[in-house]
């Protein structure tokens, strides 16, 4: 079963938690501090983090960067304050999605954990090239050259999600639902901070793309390969 | 002649400046003219006495000279006579010029002119009439002022004394000495001139006194005008300067006091709605996390519903709705807080309007069951680009929407969409039960219901509206509200084309074209 780790500091909503995601299957750490969250997470790797911004020790944000450090697994933010800055911070330290407290429903959570969790793009198998870089969707790896370059899931899935069908504009509405799995958002800001993240690790002058271009008043699509 | 008076008007300076110039002018004017008609006055009667006291003694000396010629022969005689006027146009300490005449009384009958004397300068004509008759008259000295023309053609004033002289054998002559008043109005116009000038010179120093004067009180004037500017530009640290203790100093002193509360008032005020907002974003943000577990541990009791008994079972349902609407409260809280604390950020990007208003209507349309109205939308162009805040302005029509299909009774709902090229209207009207004068006054009040005995068709926070008006305002757009009882309500929006932007009008009039009263 998968294990997830949920850090936060409100003992209550941390049982609840742990109830609903036990019964929907998984397996679940509980820690209340943010800096026992970096411990937890090395003796008992989950397959993801739950993570809450705010929490004593050190902050959620701050923890996200330290686990962002030696680990791609999937990070969720959870905010109670849902300020745009916390949310773009998180986003920044390299949460893949973040959700609002109070959550719409529980079937909401559930969804966005385990889309995260899916291989995404199992349609796809083998290798993609996309301007000077070569994808190898089986083996989650991405080569420029003979250079590896690390990326998470997350930007794996949605460099992917581009390169398979180059030259195709993808909105941002597109995208959400293709990578993050909404059914329906219009909170564009994952998108666009992902974007830039990938960005930062794959092009040569993330001023000027050449691999995710983007498409004014659009969205975003893949050059061809070179 | 506007501009002075407009500075005039401006200026306290100016105007006391040249009032106490104009004053200064009258008072130096008066006091100059008396003085200079003083002067003149005894100048020229000094002049005349002394000229009166010289012509006495020469009248006297020709007379006697004369008498004493007497037995003589006319040769003889004249000669006496050149050195009688010679004596008298040298005589005196006085070099002003003077003319000797010698003539003939008219009333003289001797035809031969034996004796006259003329002046080579001056001409006989000169004399006044007036006062060769009164010489003619009797023996008395006479004089009087006149013109003296001279043979060079010129003429200017001058005192005529005359007196009758008898020459013996040859009858009654007339003397007359001219004395030339050049000197005297010299020194006239030489007092004139001074007076001016020193006139002149009083007003343009009274005027500077003045203008220091002023100055010393203006500034400090000028300098509290200045700072209350700036106090009321809302720089409340500002505070005049006390360095005496004269009427100006009370008056910093008291303006110091007043801006001392005034700023500690307002201070207070701010401090006050900062932390009242804080705690609104505070309680609410405090709400979140509890709410969450609250959420899921119903949800996990909701699904368990039927292993219920009824009584049980429905008590999960009812909590479940009630949790719900809590946090559709909540939200509403906060993003009114958000409004209070400024904070509200707008993020816009190029999206299709009527696109955006589709899916609103679509999402309606899933969520409402039981509601027989329908919402039909109607556009002059299947498009319409916009940059704009996409989540408000969804939010927005999804407000109105609801507040119409509420309101509606089960009649259609119309949503109108104009654009021009740099706004684009939308209106929602419905035709249900509508809303009167007062009402739509209130209309976007939080919290505010239009019939309070009314029940709420679906729960609605009451702060829709006036977060809506709150969105709209924040792209620079409107938002307007119609009503009229049993006529139905329309709400229009109007936002610019491009977010941020001034309208410049209402594409969409907020009385519906289908109504006439």
């Amino acid at each position: 079963m998968p294990l997830i780790l949920v850090v936060d500091d409100d003992q209550d909503l941390a049982e609840m938690l742990g109830i609903v995601l036990t019964s929907s299957g998984f397996d679940v750490d509980l820690v209340g501090r943010g800096d026992e969250a970096l411990e937890v997470f090395r003796n008992n790797p989950p397959d993801l983090v739950l993570l809450d911004v705010m929490l004593p020790g050190i902050d959620g944000i701050e923890v996200c960067r330290l686990i962002r450090q030696e680990s791609m697994v999937p990070i969720v933010m959870l905010s109670a304050k849902g300020e745009t800055q916390d949310i773009v911070r998180g986003l920044e330290a390299g949460a893949d999605d973040y959700m609002q407290k109070p959550f719409r429903d529980k079937a909401e959570l559930i969804a966005r954990i385990r889309t995260r969790l899916r291989r995404t793009n199992s349609d796809v198998t083998g290798q993609l090239t996309i301007g000077d870089l070569t994808i190898d969707v089986t083996a989650h790896e991405v080569q420029r050259g003979s250079g590896l370059i690390p990326l998470t899931r997350l930007e794996f899935d949605l460099l992917v999600a581009l390169a398979k069908e180059p030259g195709r504009v993808f909105t941002r509405d597109a995208l959400l639902s293709e990578v993050w799995g909404y059914r329906h958002s219009t909170d564009t800001r994952l998108v666009n901070v992902h974007v830039q993240r990938l960005r930062s690790k794959i092009e040569h002058d993330p001023e000027h793309p050449e691999i995710v271009m983007t498409v004014r008043g659009v969205g975003y699509k893949a050059g061809g390969p070179a | 002649m506007n501009r002075i008076r407009r500075a005039l008007a401006q200026s306290l300076a100016t105007k006391v400046i040249l009032s106490t110039v104009l004053l200064s002018l009258g008072v130096v004017w008066l006091t100059g003219s008396a003085l200079y008609s003083r002067l003149a006055d005894g100048i020229r009667s000094t002049n005349l006495s002394s000229s009166l006291a010289e012509s006495r003694f020469a009248f006297f000396n020709a007379q006697y000279q004369l008498a004493l010629s007497e037995g003589k022969t006319p040769t003889e005689r004249r000669k006496v006579l050149a050195e009688v006027i010679l004596d008298a146009s040298t005589q005196g300490v006085k070099e002003s010029r003077r003319e000797i005449l010698f003539l003939k009384a008219d009333s003289n009958l001797n035809t031969s002119q034996l004796y006259e004397v003329d002046s080579p300068i001056l001409r006989q004509q000169s004399i006044p009439r007036e006062l060769k008759s009164a010489v003619e008259k009797n023996n008395d000295l006479h004089y009087q002022y006149g013109t003296a023309y001279y043979t060079s053609g010129k003429s200017s004033e001058i005192l005529f004394v005359g007196q009758r002289i008898n020459v013996p054998g040859a009858g009654r002559y007339e003397m007359y000495i001219a004395f030339q008043l050049t000197s005297q109005a010299a020194t006239i116009s030489l007092i004139l001139n001074s007076l001016f000038l020193t006139g002149f010179a009083l007003l343009f120093l009274i005027g500077l006194i003045t203008w220091l004067v002023v100055r010393q009180v203006v500034k400090p004037v000028r300098e509290a005008a200045r700072i209350a500017t700036r106090f009321t530009e809302g720089d409340y640290s500002q505070r005049m300067k006390v360095t005496s203790s004269d009427e100006m100093s009370t008056l910093a002193t008291s303006y110091n006091e007043m801006a001392l509360s005034i700023e500690k008032q307002i201070s207070r005020l701010e401090n006050l709605s900062r932390v009242q907002q804080r705690f609104v974003s505070d309680v609410s943000h405090e709400l979140r996390t509890p709410l969450t577990t609250l959420r899921m541990a119903s949800e996990v009791i909701y699904n368990r519903r039927d292993s219920f008994d009824p009584l049980v079972a429905r008590s999960a349902e009812l909590l479940s709705a009630q949790i719900e609407r809590f946090e559709r409260l909540l939200e509403d809280l906060l993003e009114v807080s958000r409004f209070d604390a400024e904070v509200a950020v707008l993020e816009a990007v190029d999206f299709d309007l009527i696109a955006l208003i589709h899916r609103a209507v679509n999402d309606l349309k899933v969520s409402e069951n039981g509601v027989d109205s329908q919402i039909i939308v109607s556009s002059e162009v299947p498009t319409v680009a916009v940059k704009a805040d996409a989540r408000r302005v969804e939010r927005i029509m999804r407000n109105l929407l609801s507040n119409a299909l509420d309101h509606a009774e089960g009649k259609d709902v119309t949503v109108t969409i104009t654009a021009t090229p740099t706004e684009v209207g939308i209106g929602v009207r419905d035709h249900g039960i509508g809303l009167d004068e007062a009402s739509l006054i209130r209309v976007f009040d939080r919290f505010w219901r239009a019939d309070p005995s009314r029940a709420r068709v679906r729960g609605g926070t009451g702060l829709g509206l006036s977060i809506a008006m709150e969105d709209a305002r924040l792209h620079n757009g409107e938002l307007d509200a119609w009503g009229r009882p049993g006529a139905g309500a329309h709400f229009v929006l109007t936002l610019p084309r491009i977010a941020g932007e001034q309208i410049e009008g209402r594409p969409i009039k907020v009385v519906p074209l289908d109504f006439h009263k």
